[in-house]
C-alpha cells in the first residue's frame, strides 16, 4: 500500500514495518556550481543545498576560505557532496546548474568566463543591483540584473531566485512561525521546475512569479526589505510572506 | 570541446560555418568524472550524449543485482537510453563514466527544435539512428548465431583498444559471459 501526503512524503508497508521517506524527484545527482561561494549569500546557499541530492562545487578566488566552508558543511552534514574549486569555468563545465552568487558589478566578468560552458544550462541570478548607499538600484527602470545576465548569456536559461531572502534566512527559513516565501522568475518551464525544487530543498516556500521580466519587481522588493531592515532593525532576519485565502 | 562532434557531423552532412555556429547554440558541454552518472534507471532520459573524450557505459541491473552492459560509449560514439528519450518513459538503463569524460549533450527540447528547423540536422540524426539500428541488429545476430570466439573478435573489431581501457569483467558482462569463460576464450584465441 502506498500513500502520498502533503509533505511530499511517501509511505509504504514493507513487511510489517511502515516506512516513510521523502520523494526525491530525480535519482541522477545534479551538479551545482556556486560561483562566489565564499560570500555571505553564496556560503548560505551552499550550506542549505547540501541537504539535497546534489553535488556542490564551491567556487571563489580564495581557495583556503572555500575549503574551510566545504569542511564545515561536511562536518555538520556527513552525507554532503561538496568540493572547493578556484576555477569557475571548469566548475561550470561540470555543472548542470550554475548559481551566480556575486555582486551585480562582477556579473559581466563571470559571464565572460563561463559563457561557452554555460550554454543551455540553468544559470541562477541572485543579485540585487543596489547602489552604494542602498537607497536605489543602478539598473535602468526597464531592466534588471537577471535580464542583463540573460543578455550576456543568450543561450543559457537564466532564472531569478534567492534574491528576496537574506543570508541569515537560509538558517532560519521559518520566521515567527511562517515559512518564508521565495520568488522565482524565468522563461523556461523545465528550468523553473528545477529551481523550484532547489528552493524547496533550501527550506523556503517557492512561488513562481512569472517570466524573467518580473525580476525587476523582485529586485525592488528586496531593495524595500533592505531599507525596512535598516529602518526598523530586523537584524537581517526578515522575509516576504504572501497572505492569501 | 566539440571538435570530434563537428568532425562526426561534417562526415555525414557538410556544414557551413554559420550552420556550425547555429548548432553550437543548442549544445551543452558537460564534464563527467569517473563513476559519476549521466543517467540513473527510473529517471526519464532527456539527453543524447556524444563522447568527445573518455568512456561511458550503459547497463541494466537485473533482479539479482547483476549488471548487464548494453553498450560502451568511447570517443566519437553517442550514448543514451533512446527508448526513454523517445517515449518519455522512465529509463531502464544506467549510464555512468568509466573514465573522466567530456560530453557534448543535446537535450530533447533542443534536439526537437533542430529537427524542425534544420534539414541537415535531421539527415544527420536519421543516419545516426540508422547506424545505431544496424549496430544493434549486428549485435543481436551475433548473440544468437555466432560462436563466442567470433563474438569476441567482432567485439574487438568494433571497439579497438577497449581491452586496455575497460576491466575484463565489464567486457564479459557486455558479451553475456562470466569473467572465467571470457578468460578461457582469450587464452584460446591467443594460443592460435
Amino acid at each position: 500500500m502506498l500513500f502520498l501526503d502533503r509533505t511530499q512524503c511517501i509511505g509504504a508497508w514493507l513487511g510489517r514495518t511502515f516506512v516513510l521517506f521523502k520523494i526525491t524527484n530525480m535519482k541522477t545527482k545534479q551538479t551545482i556550481a556556486i560561483i562566489g561561494a565564499s560570500g555571505n549569500m553564496g556560503s548560505a546557499i551552499s550550506r542549505s543545498l547540501s541537504k539535497g541530492n546534489y553535488r556542490l562545487l564551491l567556487c571563489a578566488n580564495d581557495l583556503n576560505k572555500l575549503q574551510a566552508i566545504a569542511a564545515d558543511i561536511k562536518s555538520s552534514n556527513l552525507g554532503a557532496d561538496v568540493e572547493a574549486s578556484d576555477c569557475s569555468r571548469d566548475a561550470s563545465w561540470e555543472a548542470d546548474i550554475i548559481i551566480v552568487a556575486v555582486p551585480y558589478s562582477a556579473e559581466k566578468e563571470v559571464a565572460d568566463r563561463i559563457k561557452e560552458v554555460a550554454n543551455q544550462k540553468i544559470v541562477i541570478s541572485i543579485a540585487n543591483p543596489l547602489n552604494d548607499t542602498y537607497d536605489g538600484l543602478v539598473t535602468a527602470p526597464d531592466t534588471s540584473a537577471a535580464e542583463e545576465l540573460q543578455k550576456l548569456l543568450p543561450n543559457s536559461k537564466v532564472v531569478k531566485a534567492f534574491n528576496t531572502t537574506f543570508a541569515a534566512d537560509f538558517a532560519t527559513p521559518v520566521i515567527d512561525g511562517r515559512q518564508v516565501d521565495a520568488f522565482i522568475a524565468g522563461h523556461d518551464e523545465e528550468a523553473l521546475r528545477t529551481v523550484t525544487e532547489l528552493v524547496e530543498t533550501a527550506g523556503f516556500h517557492p512561488i513562481v512569479a512569472g517570466d524573467l521580466a518580473v525580476s525587476g519587481t523582485l529586485e525592488r522588493m528586496q531593495l524595500l526589505l533592505i531599507q525596512l531592515n535598516m529602518k526598523y532593525d530586523y537584524n537581517w532576519l526578515a522575509g516576504w510572506k504572501i497572505l492569501h485565502h | 570541446m566539440y571538435n570530434l562532434y563537428f568532425q562526426h557531423l561534417n562526415s555525414k552532412v557538410q556544414l557551413t560555418e554559420e550552420e556550425e555556429a547555429h548548432i553550437k547554440t543548442y549544445l551543452t558541454l558537460k564534464k563527467l568524472r569517473k563513476k559519476q552518472y549521466l543517467l540513473q534507471e527510473g529517471d526519464v532520459c532527456k539527453v543524447i550524449a556524444f563522447v568527445e573524450k573518455g568512456a561511458l557505459r550503459a547497463y541494466s541491473v537485473d533482479e539479482n543485482s547483476n549488471e548487464h552492459i548494453i553498450q560502451f560509449g568511447l570517443e566519437g560514439w553517442t550514448i543514451s537510453d533512446l527508448y526513454s528519450f523517445l517515449t518519455g518513459e522512465p529509463a531502464t538503463y544506467n549510464i555512468d563514466a568509466l573514465e573522466d569524460s567530456e560530453l557534448v549533450i543535446i537535450s530533447k527540447s533542443a534536439h526537437e527544435e533542430l529537427l524542425q528547423t534544420m534539414p541537415k540536422y535531421e539527415t544527420f540524426t536519421r543516419l545516426n539512428i540508422t547506424g545505431a539500428y544496424l549496430a544493434m541488429q549486428r549485435r543481436l545476430t551475433s548473440i544468437i548465431s555466432a560462436s563466442v570466439e567470433e563474438r569476441y573478435q567482432e567485439f574487438i573489431a568494433l571497439y579497438p583498444h577497449i581491452v586496455q581501457r575497460v576491466p575484463q569483467h565489464m567486457i564479459a558482462s557486455y558479451m553475456g559471459l562470466t569473467p572465467e569463460t571470457l578468460s578461457r576464450i582469450r587464452k584460446r584465441i591467443s594460443s592460435k
